[in-house]
């Protein structure tokens, strides 16, 4: 064991010159950076404080009395997610300790102790965890997915909406902004690729443009003009600050979305349309049952990564007045009480996004090798 | 006996490449024609037109009763004939194009199901019917990655078949095959032949072509020069440019 790790750092350490000068600077220079974050971690950081404004963080300014509605999209987005994996991944037994891991790992870093709360999240995960073994496990549900999560998405709408969207927040707004998103723009996003790749060049041009033009400008430009447009356009609706952010996120991610999925249709072979033609099929048939499953197929794993990048880019709707995750933690700086400790909380959000984004991210690199050894 | 394709001096072009030059041929319900040529000659294209995979630019064309409508009329939206046209002509091709996120069952059916508005257990019936027919009844539930070049191949013909086409191309159906897969798929072809189906056919398989075929049709670069019975044609080729052709092919 130790010969094998003398031997593998030889190798890959210590092999020439230029490398053994690059490991005696580096690794020793990690191992300080470590100790010192490590040291202040445990000693001088001050963590009472993600407890105390944990509600804060994950729901913005909720009102206390109305939290069990956000517990309810809570378990439906849980729900969602769990499905949505249960189409690409069987569930296995191993990845219920998996499951396990997560829920420790939550309760750890939020230092949550109240026995209520710790029920909630477990019931959370293990609502996750059944939609996923039900999706993997029977096959015909799956048809239904699109259409349930749709009904979903308004539901939580629902369940939410009550106390005023404007007191949406938190952790949760930045998963529901990410959800929606990812939701809503796979539909439009598949309908302008074949609007691009269509025979009528009046639609080829419309998409042309509206993916061209979406492609063009930053994210922040876009969300801010359907900010300020939608209440001239629709005086009477009265949209929410929310649901315009959602708009203006939705519009500009379709068109990437859109790319994502004309790559993938460009991936179909010609001939599967021929043979589709020679059959007599329409090309609605031909679209809907032979190149879109294949195109889509292709694509889910730079799908994915756009859900990582909407996740990420969440915190942009700080510019509509909106507290998201990031947002939120400033929220609670911005108490003269608690301003010393910028760093716990800083490092709080950062663990977070980091640990959801890996997530995200490990699912993408497994659904890609899934993929790519599956020919079915 | 009543004429199934008619093509009148029919041309087509890539840009300005001269691709078909003034084709006139008909093959009459019940016969099997079978076309050669040298690679690059134009005869995939001559059968890719029968089913408006490829479109002409002038001539005409008359399939199954409905004339093929020109590319000009096409581009303007006169595809009513295609549809009815295609409903009744089945195509093999040299790489299978078998949908590969189907079974075997579910490539066969998906055509009359959607087309013919069949239910799925009339539609599966026939499925089955047809694989026990090219042999392949036990991998009904496989998918086509799981399969071999020549079973595919039959897959692939066995899907022609459950559309109930008057008329059947093949184009190449053996080209991308390994040698010892040819003989599977051509005595399913000798099968459909013996059972009086219409049948246009590009081949390089000359045994073949002379064993099933009731008429060749020589083709080089883009213009029919020999048409006659298979025996004559090829003991006896008359076109000096055919008699070169088979003297190179029929060598090995």
């Amino acid at each position: 064991m130790i010969a094998r790790s003398l031997k593998w750092s030889r190798h890959n350490l210590f092999a020439k010159p230029f490398d053994i000068l690059l490991s005696l600077t580096v690794i020793p220079g990690v191992l300080w950076l470590i100790w010192q974050i490590a040291g202040w971690a445990l000693t001088v950081a001050q963590w009472d404080i993600i407890p105390q404004s944990l509600r804060v963080l994950m729901i913005g300014i909720f009102p206390v009395d109305q939290v069990w509605r956000t517990w309810v999209a809570a378990m439906i987005i849980a729900a969602l997610l769990g499905a949505a994996l249960g189409c690409v991944f069987a569930f296995r037994g191993r990845h219920a300790g998996g499951l396990l891991l997560v829920v420790a790992v939550a309760l750890i870093l939020t230092g949550t102790n109240d026995l209520a709360n710790i029920l909630l999240v477990a019931a959370l995960v293990v609502l996750f965890g059944l939609s996923w073994a039900l999706i993997s496990r029977v096959p015909a549900v799956r048809k239904g997915l699109v259409p349930a999560s749709f009904v979903g998405l308004i539901a939580i709408f629902a369940v939410m909406a009550p106390p005023g969207a404007g007191l949406w927040g938190g952790l949760l707004l930045s998963i529901l902004l990410t959800l929606v998103t990812a939701v809503v723009t796979l539909p439009i996003g598949i309908l302008l690729a074949f609007g691009r790749r269509s025979r009528f060049s009046s639609v080829r041009w419309i998409c042309t443009a509206y993916i061209e033009v979406m492609r063009s400008v930053p994210l922040i430009m876009v969300v801010y003009w359907i900010w300020i447009l939608m209440p001239v356009l629709t005086p009477q609706l009265n949209l929410a600050d929310v649901v315009r952010g959602m708009i203006g996120f939705t519009l500009f991610y379709s068109a990437y979305v859109a790319e994502y999925v004309r790559s993938g249709l460009q991936a179909v072979p010609r001939g599967q349309t021929e043979a589709a033609r020679s059959l007599g099929m329409s090309e609605f048939d031909i679209n809907r049952s032979i190149v879109l499953p294949q195109a889509l197929r292709v694509v889910v794993p730079p799908l994915v990564g756009n859900v990582l990048d909407i996740f990420n880019t969440a915190p942009l709707v700080f510019i509509i007045g909106l507290t998201d995750f990031l947002r939120a933690g400033q929220m609670i700086l911005a108490n003269p009480q608690y301003g010393d400790r910028t760093y716990e909380v800083y490092s709080f959000l950062f663990l977070t996004y980091f640990l959801v984004g890996s997530l995200i991210t490990f699912v993408a690199r497994k659904l890609e090798k899934h993929l790519a050894r599956g020919s079915r | 006996m009543s004429t199934i394709v008619e093509m009148k001096t029919l041309n087509k072009f890539y840009g300005s490449h001269h691709v078909l030059k003034n084709i006139d041929l008909s093959v009459a319900r019940g016969e099997v024609v079978v076309v050669i040529g040298a690679s690059g000659s134009g005869k995939s294209t001559l059968i890719r037109c029968v089913n408006g995979l490829e479109m002409y630019q002038n001539g005409s064309l008359l399939v199954d009763g409905y004339p093929m409508p020109v590319e000009e009329d096409r581009l303007l939206g006169g595809e009513s004939e295609l549809a009815a046209i295609r409903k009744g002509v089945g195509m093999v091709f040299q790489q299978f194009n078998l949908f590969p996120h189907k079974t075997v069952v579910e490539n066969i059916t998906i055509a009359p199901m959607r087309v013919h508005r069949k239910s799925k257990a009339e539609a599966e019936a026939t499925a089955l019917r047809l694989l026990d027919r090219v042999g392949l009844k036990a991998h009904a539930h496989k998918y086509p990655g799981q399969l071999s070049g020549g079973q595919q191949q039959r897959v692939a013909i066995a899907r022609s078949l459950a559309m109930e086409p008057h008329l059947m191309l093949f184009d190449e159906p053996t080209s991308a095959l390994d040698p010892e897969m040819i003989g599977e798929v051509l005595d399913v072809m000798r099968e459909l032949a013996a059972d009086g189906m219409t049948m246009m056919i590009v081949t390089h398989e000359m045994g073949f072509a002379r064993e099933v075929a009731d008429r060749i049709v020589y083709i080089d670069q883009g213009a029919i020069l020999e048409v006659g019975k298979p025996d004559a044609f090829f003991d006896n080729p008359q076109n000096e440019r055919a008699r070169a052709f088979l003297a190179r092919v029929l060598k090995h």
